[in-house]
This record gives C-alpha cells, sequence and structure tokens, in this order.
C-alpha cells in the first residue's frame, strides 16, 4: 500500500494490484481420506461402524444375487438342485420377454420395439443443440406420436383417416431427419430449399407453402408404399408387461403438464366458475387415493358414456393416471408460481403484454424452471404409481412378475422377480433424475 | 401499427397527455391518494418528490393502470381510461414504465428482453426488431451486452436495458418510479446521464425521484406529495428554493443534508 500511495500533495495514480492465482488447498488422495473419514475419534468410530454395517449387509445379498445365483434351469426344483442358496434367475430370463411385453405375441413384438423407437426418434432432436425448433417438434410429437404409435401397436383393419395421420407422423419425423442432418451439414432446410421453385407463384408464404407442399407429398408417397402392408390385429387386453407400463406412465407424464397449468391458473382466475370448478377437481383427486380413481375409472366412467360406444380399459385407465397427476402437478405449478415476484407482472403489463402473452412469456418459463425438481419428483412418483393398474386386471409389469410366482414351472418364486423389476424401475427412475439434474444445471448457466 | 400510432398523435394537438381529475385512492381503509388533480402537457417533464408512504409511487403506478383505484379520472391523450378493456391498449400505445428494481426478465438476455414487446404486441419481424433493440442499446450504451442476462450485468446497466426495453415500444409518456434509488452513487449517475438524454429529447416524463440535480436540469415542474396529497407543485425553484409549507423546506433538509 504504502509504496504505492504519493508521497507528495499531488494525487497518486491508482493502480490495481495484479490477480494472484488461487492457493491450491487439496492435499491428495491419502489427505482427503483423513480429512474426510478419520479426523478424529468420532469420525473414525463412525467411519468403521458404518462400513461393517455395510459390509454385514451387502455380503449375503452379493453372495446370494450373483455368487450362489443360477443362471440357467428349467424349472424351480433343478435351480434349487444346483444352488438352493443363490437367487433363480433362470426364471426372470425365461420370463423376461413376458416381463416386458406382457402376452403381446412373440411373433409380433417387433412391432412393440418399433413403435417405441420412433418415440425415441422425436426425443432426441430435442436434446441436440444446433436444432431450433424444438417447440414445433415437442407439441407434434404429443398430438401426432400417440396416433402414429396406436397404429403400430393395435395393427388390424383402422380407419383411412387413422392410417393417413400415421403416415403424417412418418412423414414428419422424416423431415425433421432430414432438416436436423442438412443443418449439420451447414446447410438450409430441406423446405427452404424448393422455396426458390415457389417464390414466383407465392411470393412471401413461400416458405410455410412450401414446408406443407413436402409434408404432403411426403404423405401421399409413404401412404402408397406402404398400402399392402397389413398389420395383425392385437387388442390392447393382450398388452402388458414394461410396455404397458411404459404407455401409462408416458401418457401421464406428458399430459400432467398441460392439465396441470391449466388447473393451477384455473385456481388463480378472478373468474369465479373457472375457479371453483379448478378448486373442486384439485381437492377432490388430491383427497381420494389413486386405487379409487382406476376403480372409479373402469367402474363408473362407462355410465358417462352412451351404451353405444365401445370404451377400452386401457383408455380409462389413461384418462384417469393423467387427471390424477394433472390435480397433482397443479399444486407444485401454483408453488412455482408463487415464487414469481409482483414486479415481473408489473414488468410485463407496462410493456403492454396481455395476461395470456405475460404467462407463457414472462412467468411460466421462470416458474417452470423453479419447479423442475419437484415436477420430476411427481414423475418419478407417477411411473411407480402405474404399477397399481394391476390392480384392476391390467397385466403390467408387476402383475407380470407376480405370475412367476403361480406359474406351475416357477411356482412360489417370489424374491427374484421383485429383484428384477426394482431394478428396473432404479434405471428408469434414476434416469429420470439424472436428465433432470442436468436440464436445471443447463438452464442456470446463465443466471 | 402505423395507424394505431397516428391516433394519438393527431389527438394530442388538443388534448394534454396526462389529466388526472379527483383521483381518490384506499387500501382497505386506508387513504392513499386523497383527491389528486393534474395536468401534464406533452413533452413537459415532472418531477414528484416527498416522503415514503406519502403515495407518489402509487400515484404513478395507477396513471400505468397498474394499481386499481376507487374514484377518479384518468385520460392519457384525451382517451379515458376507466372505459374497461381499451385502458390496456391506450396504455401500451403511448406509456412506458420505469421501476426501481428495474424488472427485467431474467430468463431472456438483454436483446430478446426488448424485442419482446416489439415482436408479440406489434408483429415487428424478428430481424427489424433486432435492428431497432440494437440501436436503442447502442443509444443507452450497453450494445456490447446485448447477449448477456439481466442476471450478469450491474444494477447501473440493467435499469439501462430497462430504458432501451420501454423506448422499443414507442412511448410518448415515460413513468419512472425511484429509477436510481437501488443504485450505488457512480451507477446513479449513468442512468441519470440517459435519463436526461430522454427528457431533453421531447419525452413526456413523470418521474418520482429524490435526485434534485435532475430535477434542477431539466423539470418544468416539481411536485411536493405528503400523506397522500399535492402539497406544492411549481417550477423547480419555486418548490425547492422558496416552499410555501413548513413540510416541504423540513423534507428538502433532510434529503439535502443526506446527499451532502
Amino acid at each position: 500500500m504504502d509504496n504505492r500511495a504519493a508521497q507528495n500533495t499531488e494525487l497518486g495514480k491508482f493502480i490495481p494490484r495484479p490477480s494472484r492465482p488461487p492457493v491450491v488447498t487439496s492435499q491428495g488422495l491419502v489427505g482427503w481420506l483423513r480429512k474426510s473419514f478419520f479426523n478424529g475419534f468420532l469420525n473414525t468410530m463412525l467411519t468403521v461402524t458404518v462400513f461393517t454395517l455395510l459390509y454385514l449387509l451387502i455380503r449375503p445379498f452379493i453372495d446370494w444375487a450373483l455368487v450362489n445365483a443360477v443362471w440357467s434351469a428349467s424349472d424351480r426344483r433343478q435351480c434349487l438342485a444346483i444352488n438352493s442358496d443363490g437367487a433363480c434367475w433362470a426364471a426372470v430370463i425365461h420370463w423376461f420377454n413376458n416381463l416386458i411385453y406382457g402376452r403381446y405375441p412373440n411373433e409380433l413384438q417387433w412391432r412393440v420395439n418399433l413403435g417405441l423407437s420412433f418415440g425415441l426418434l422425436w426425443i432426441l432432436p430435442l436434446n441436440l443443440k444446433k436444432v431450433t425448433s424444438k417447440l414445433q417438434i415437442g407439441a407434434t410429437g404429443v398430438i401426432l406420436y400417440p396416433i402414429l404409435a396406436s397404429y403400430i401397436f393395435l395393427g388390424g383393419e383402422r380407419s383411412n383417416i387413422h392410417y393417413l395421420l400415421a403416415c403424417t407422423g412418418l412423414a414428419y419425423l422424416l423431415i425433421v431427419y432430414i432438416d436436423t442432418l442438412l443443418l449439420y451439414l451447414g446447410s438450409k432446410k430441406s423446405s427452404q430449399v424448393i422455396e426458390p421453385l415457389l417464390e414466383p407463384f407465392l411470393g412471401k408464404k413461400a416458405d410455410q407453402v412450401g414446408f406443407f407442399l413436402l409434408l404432403g407429398g411426403l404423405v401421399v408417397l409413404i401412404a402408397i408404399v406402404l398400402q399392402g402392408l397389413e398389420l395383425e390385429h392385437v387388442p390392447t387386453g393382450s398388452w402388458g408387461g414394461l410396455f404397458i407400463t411404459l404407455i401409462i406412465s408416458g401418457f401421464s407424464i406428458v399430459m400432467a403438464l398441460p392439465i396441470g397449468i391449466f388447473l393451477a391458473l384455473g385456481r388463480r382466475s378472478t373468474m369465479p366458475v373457472l375457479k371453483w370448478f379448478s378448486i373442486a377437481t384439485i381437492e377432490l383427486v388430491r383427497s381420494v387415493p389413486m386405487i379409487t380413481v382406476l376403480f372409479m375409472s373402469v367402474t363408473m366412467m362407462p355410465l358417462f358414456f352412451p351404451n353405444t360406444m365401445d370404451l377400452n380399459k386401457l383408455a380409462q385407465v389413461i384418462i384417469a393416471v393423467c387427471i390424477f397427476s394433472g390435480a397433482y402437478m397443479a399444486e407444485t405449478v401454483r408453488g412455482g408460481l408463487q415464487t414469481i415476484s409482483r414486479g415481473q407482472f408489473d414488468a410485463a403489463k407496462s410493456i403492454g403484454l396481455g395476461y395470456w402473452h405475460t404467462m407463457f412469456l414472462i412467468i411460466l418459463p421462470q416458474a417452470l424452471r423453479t419447479m423442475i425438481p419437484n415436477i420430476v419428483t411427481s414423475f418419478i412418483s407417477l411411473f411407480k404409481d402405474t404399477t397399481l393398474v394391476s390392480i384392476i386386471g391390467l397385466f403390467d409389469i408387476m402383475l407380470m412378475a407376480r405370475n412367476i410366482s403361480i406359474d406351475k414351472k416357477w411356482f412360489g418364486l417370489h424374491s427374484e422377480p421383485l429383484v428384477a423389476i426394482s431394478f428396473l424401475f432404479f434405471i428408469f427412475c434414476y434416469g429420470m433424475s439424472q436428465y433432470s439434474q442436468n436440464l436445471e444445471k443447463k438452464l442456470n448457466k446463465n443466471r | 401499427m402505423m395507424t394505431d400510432m397516428d391516433k394519438p398523435e393527431n389527438k394530442s394537438t388538443q388534448s394534454p397527455a396526462i389529466e388526472v381529475t379527483g383521483l381518490n385512492k384506499w387500501f382497505d381503509d386506508f387513504h392513499v391518494l386523497k383527491d389528486i388533480s393534474i395536468t401534464v402537457e406533452e413533452k413537459e417533464i415532472i418531477v414528484i418528490c416527498g416522503p415514503s408512504g406519502s403515495g407518489k409511487s402509487t400515484f404513478i403506478r395507477c396513471i400505468n393502470h397498474l394499481e386499481k383505484y376507487q374514484e377518479g379520472k384518468i385520460s392519457i391523450f384525451g382517451q379515458s381510461l376507466e372505459n374497461g378493456k381499451s385502458a390496456a391498449n391506450i396504455i401500451r400505445n403511448n406509456v412506458g414504465m420505469l421501476f426501481q428494481n428495474f424488472n427485467l426478465f431474467p430468463h431472456l438476455n438483454i436483446l430478446k428482453n426488448c424485442t419482446l414487446g416489439p415482436i408479440w404486441l406489434r408483429n415487428m419481424p424478428e430481424l427489424e426488431a433486432v435492428d431497432q433493440s440494437m440501436a436503442l442499446l447502442e443509444k443507452v450504451g450497453i450494445a456490447h451486452l446485448a447477449d448477456k442476462f439481466p442476471g450478469q450485468i450491474s444494477g447501473g446497466q440493467q435499469q439501462r436495458v430497462a430504458i432501451a426495453r420501454s423506448l422499443a415500444m414507442n412511448p410518448k409518456i415515460m413513468l419512472l418510479d425511484e429509477p436510481t434509488s437501488a443504485l450505488d452513487p457512480e451507477m446513479i449517475m449513468e442512468v441519470m446521464e440517459v435519463m436526461i438524454d430522454l427528457a431533453k429529447s421531447g419525452m413526456t416524463m413523470m418521474c418520482v425521484t429524490h435526485e434534485m440535480q435532475f430535477a434542477q436540469e431539466v423539470a418544468d415542474r416539481v411536485i411536493f406529495m405528503s400523506e397522500g396529497e399535492i402539497v406544492e407543485m411549481g417550477s423547480p425553484d419555486q418548490v425547492l428554493k422558496n416552499p410555501k409549507w413548513d413540510r416541504t423546506s423540513q423534507f428538502l433538509e433532510h434529503i439535502l443534508s443526506h446527499k451532502t
């Protein structure tokens, strides 16, 4: 300080000190171990106790699940004969197809794989950095994908409209991938490539019209090419396993947020009818166990529809789960909305934004960001809650797992299937949790 | 869009920019604004000062329809705000506002904060909106920060973005609610310079502030409010140097001693 300050009456020129690199504080692996686990008597005791307990618990499990496990056998008797102390994974392996696809016919299971792959293909571009039309892809996916997937899963005689819409789904997906490819090659979008051809006739609208012309052309092309294809009908009653779990939870996860946002905004609304409707729905659905909602959906919903309508148990269950999850989501969304300060509403109003603009451009994007952990928690519990549908007789993965124990060959085998599906559930749920944490990190980068 | 903008311009030759008559407002039992009446001509600069709780913020928030009021009449360029739905349109086309806490949209970058209004409310093509906003950001001296987010820049810079964001909607009237009171002295100066430029560019302004330098330099009239009333109104010299009431001189003594 002193030598930098001026000695005479004239003011000295202030020059900031140069910055130093940060002091190194890490002390290597051994240092870290000592500091974290063995600093002092108490901590050492704690470490030793916990690790001993862990060893005592995990060791027998590993012995059972891996060391003494039987991986191939034709029935339970043989399993026990080989090693009675180990897990009989042979049963799970034997039933694996049923755990995944339920009673979907073996030779047709490729259709399930195909349909689910289209779903993954639809999600993939949403995670690519360069793709700009994510909202369009997502929204179209919500509308067109179920139509395409149901066409593939169901098969049989379907209406022409269903066929054409399924083809539209395929065509749109194809355009998305062509555009993404062109994007990464540094070229224009496909609709922009044909734009100059249309420009003389249409002028400014050539871009949009070009896109729809391209889509329409592809739809017709695909519809003609696939004309002869006949898919054998598989009724929803035969769907099951992880497949049906994914369908129900996928639907409810996608629908929960829009329903939740609608109900939450309704609850905050100043219009009394809308407000009371929202409050009634939320409170009613939230204060009833999910099982009763499921039972009501299969027993009572038919009463509200004309007799002639052929209601499908799966559809009823999906509707019930969507409403149930929407009501829960509504409260999560309402909580998120409350974190937004009044200043944001004032600012939006002062530049002239109306209610819907304010909500969808300013408030919800901020609120949803703070809600991500809660939303994902809801999604995870929803995914697990769908196992309840086994109670009303849908052959989901839970029911398939329990069926193993009543199979004559594997009679009485309970633990192995449960451990196996626990493992499957863990993979899915942990994946969701990790994904949400990545999303949060990505969104928080700019804050 | 142009036709929208032209309408008030034609009227403005006859009608004052802001006309408030007999404004009364209560928060529950508390009488916040008592019979406020004022006429502000186009291009006039009004500075409002007064102790906290005197109702000055509430008053200018009423003009922007951010607060409801129980009695009275407010007109912007001769168009009354009491006719329900049209109020939003009148304000959108004429009035911009700055806040004490800037209230930028934290999830959008600086440029998008500015282009949002023109794109969604005026249907301006994106490229045109970007050009316009960049020009405005240039004018307030922060074009180089266009792709930063509000959380990454200083308070003074944020308030200047807020000014650019308001100007992007082409307002003829600006309401400023203590725009510099959340800033430190160096930042106050940078924002003040922009505000003075704005005042000299022919904007009609109503500014709640305790920056007496701003009042001296550009204000046409200074208003002193206390307990929900307009206590004094007149030229800066008249109100700041020769106040009629003891309450005014007490208050002025306080802020002057605080400043030096």
